[in-house]
């Protein structure tokens, strides 16, 4: 529910009693000023009747006497000494009709009389209509004023609101920095402001720490590999070493390489998530495909794999020079190690991509695992170091591109494009 | 040959001192910057390994002090960073070289070798092992006077191995100096098998000794005995 149509509902749920113990107060206000002048002229008829009745009682006559709005007949109850002034009710052809009535026992000569005289209130019922209609035309002009007002001003109120949303759904960690909200002139909203001011300001902080903390731990750890690995190579030259000795130092001087190039290949994915490759100039993607066709000359031959090219149109990105290798040689090099003696790799590049297709003993890869880090094949036991999709896929994530995978009769297909901006 | 290392990490400068010594070169150390920046000054070397991040300072500022005392020592960076910045700022500085961290004690020894070829001008830049010649400018190869034809990457592993002969040599690393470390993913190492064995045919043809020995399971040495 919107906190516009909250408040509204509120404002009724308080307005309609308000409206109602109002219209009774004013209706009892007048309902009261009325009885008080019909008593008023009441108690004179009475007064009148009295004096008349008494001036004709000394000749010794009864009265009785009974219209709709007055009687006057002997009676033996006992002498009221003031009036009662009731509310009543009667009925003209069905119509019930209210009536303000004086009803008193008084002696004239030497007889008891009730005398009952009565006086319609009609207006009282068109009393209650009016104050009705008045009230239920006070609450619809409120409440149509309040929409109208709502409307009206809730866009001009809420706008910093807005804004400062629009910046929180456009945060990104790495740009937090520059993310500002700005004074405005209501209390609350500056509060608020204030609040996401602190908090960008810390959660930047904060990240800059820990990527710190990462690219120093990951360069720190170099040193030591180093050192390691100079020792095993300098270990190797003993003439004395067995063979099983030999094989031992060879194994963790693998593993150590590993190690160091799965530090690597994890500072680069930092390197690219924090954008430290940005530019403008765009590069030809057939250049750095034939790049790579040629360093990889050795592989291919080796393989005796069958490269088929389709140049349709170069495809232009706009790549730092090191991520446009990184994501070639990755996908390339993909396509020659996954590949049999024998096997095809083809390449197809056109003017908004390129593809990357090749033969492959290896089943279809399943999408969850396709470019999660360090999930790489374990068949085959290689040099890979399980970054290298996911630094694929961050590459795209960063540049406006897209990727997607397939797998037909056998053939694994990598197809970059581009993606929609924004 | 002289050479001096600045590198603060004992263990890292002792295994570099222990290998270039074995290949004949003369070392000094220094481990941290300020003692680098004395030996620098007070000394004549041929190369200058220095590492950039040093105690009490940065390396870069010791290849400023080099090029302003307009020395003609070859200078190589290493550094834990592998960094592109780094390695451009080392090179704009005008090091010769850059390695990053870990490296192969042999690479360090080939490239050393190569910078002190190059920056030799007065002396020969011919590097000869026996009866094999390696011109090095023209990467001409030559045994008993008579011409070689090599390709490129055969002459690069001749030459890889001359200066780092005797040494066992692992495929890991022979695959690296070639081929260079992003491409080793592609593969494991069995392609350069056929390297060796064509450029080891070429050599005896020529009329060369059987100098490139097969290490059974772990590489290949360079040696004449």
């Amino acid at each position: 529910m919107k906190l516009l149509t909250k408040t509204t509902v509120y404002f009724l749920i308080v307005l309609v009693p308000v409206l109602a113990i109002g219209g009774f107060y004013l209706f009892n206000q007048f309902s009261r000023e009325i009885n008080y002048r019909s008593d008023k002229e009441l108690i004179s008829v009475e007064i009148q009747w009295i004096q008349y009745l008494g001036s004709e009682a000394v000749n010794g006559a009864v009265f009785v006497l009974k219209t709709p709005d007055l009687s006057i007949f002997p009676t033996d109850a006992t002498v009221t000494p003031y009036p009662a002034l009731t509310n009543t009710y009667g009925y003209i052809s069905k119509e019930r009709i209210i009536y303000r009535q004086l009803s008193q026992v008084v002696a004239i000569g030497d007889n008891s009389y009730q005398l009952t005289i009565r006086q319609s209130q009609e207006q009282k019922a068109a009393l209650v209509a009016d104050v009705t209609r008045i009230m239920l035309f006070v609450f619809i002009g409120l409440f149509a004023a309040t929409l109208i007002f709502n409307w009206a001003i809730s866009k001009r109120l809420w706008k910093p609101f807005k804004r400062s949303l629009t910046k929180i759904r456009s945060a990104e960690l790495q740009k937090m920095e520059a993310i500002h909200f700005e004074e405005t002139n209501i209390r609350e909203f500056n509060e608020l402001n204030a609040s996401l001011n602190y908090m960008t300001g810390k959660i930047y902080k904060d990240y800059m720490n820990m990527k710190e903390f990462t690219e120093n731990a990951a360069h720190e750890m170099q040193t030591p590999v180093a050192v390691v690995q100079s020792k095993l190579e300098l270990l190797l030259q003993d003439s004395n070493l067995k063979d099983e000795q030999v094989q031992s130092i060879l194994q963790s001087t693998d593993a150590l390489r590993r190690l160091s190039k799965l530090n690597e290949g994890l500072l680069l994915l930092a390197k690219i998530e924090n954008h430290q490759y940005e530019t403008t100039e765009a590069l030809s993607l057939t250049v750095i495909v034939k790049k790579y066709l040629h360093l990889f000359e050795d592989f291919i031959k080796e393989k005796m794999l069958v490269i088929e090219t389709n140049y349709e149109q170069d495809f232009l990105v706009k790549l730092h020079p090191r991520l446009a290798d990184s994501l070639i040689s990755n996908l390339l090099g993909n396509a020659i190690k996954y590949n049999f003696t024998g096997g095809k790799v083809t390449i197809n590049i056109f003017k908004k991509g390129f593809q990357v297709s090749n033969t492959s003993p290896l089943p279809a890869i399943p999408p969850g695992r396709l470019f999660q880090r360090l999930s790489g094949s374990k068949e085959f036991h290689d040099n890979s170091n399980g970054l290298g999709l996911a630094i694929v896929k961050k590459i795209i994530e960063t540049h406006h591109l897209q990727i997607h995978y397939k797998w037909q009769n056998g053939m694994h297909t990598f197809e970059v494009t581009e993606g929609l901006r924004g | 040959m002289k050479i001096l290392i600045i590198e603060d990490e004992k263990g890292l400068q002792e295994s570099i001192v222990k290998y270039l010594q074995h290949q004949g070169f003369i070392c000094e150390v220094a481990d941290d910057f300020i003692k680098g920046k004395e030996k620098v000054s007070q000394f004549l070397y041929d190369c200058i390994v220095v590492d950039i991040g040093l105690p009490n300072g940065n390396g870069l500022d010791i290849i400023k002090e080099l090029k302003y005392m307009e020395s003609k020592a070859g200078i190589i960076v290493i550094s834990a960073k592998n960094a592109l910045e780094d390695k451009l700022n080392g090179l704009d500085l005008g090091a010769d070289d850059y390695l990053a961290k870990p490296f192969y004690l042999s690479e360090l020894t080939a490239r050393i070798n190569a910078i002190i070829r190059r920056r030799n001008f007065s002396g020969s830049k011919v590097i000869t092992f026996n009866e094999i010649q390696l011109a090095a400018e023209a990467q001409r190869v030559t045994v008993n006077d008579k011409s070689v034809d090599l390709t490129d990457k055969e002459y690069q592993l001749l030459e890889y191995f001359v200066a780092n002969q005797r040494r066992l040599l692992t495929k890991a690393a022979i695959a690296e100096h070639i081929w260079g470390d992003e491409y080793l993913h592609v593969s494991n190492f069995d392609f350069i098998y056929s390297q060796i064995k064509n450029l080891r045919k070429k050599l005896m043809d020529a009329g060369s000794g059987d100098y490139i020995k097969t290490v059974y399971r772990a590489g290949y040495r360079f040696t004449d005995n």
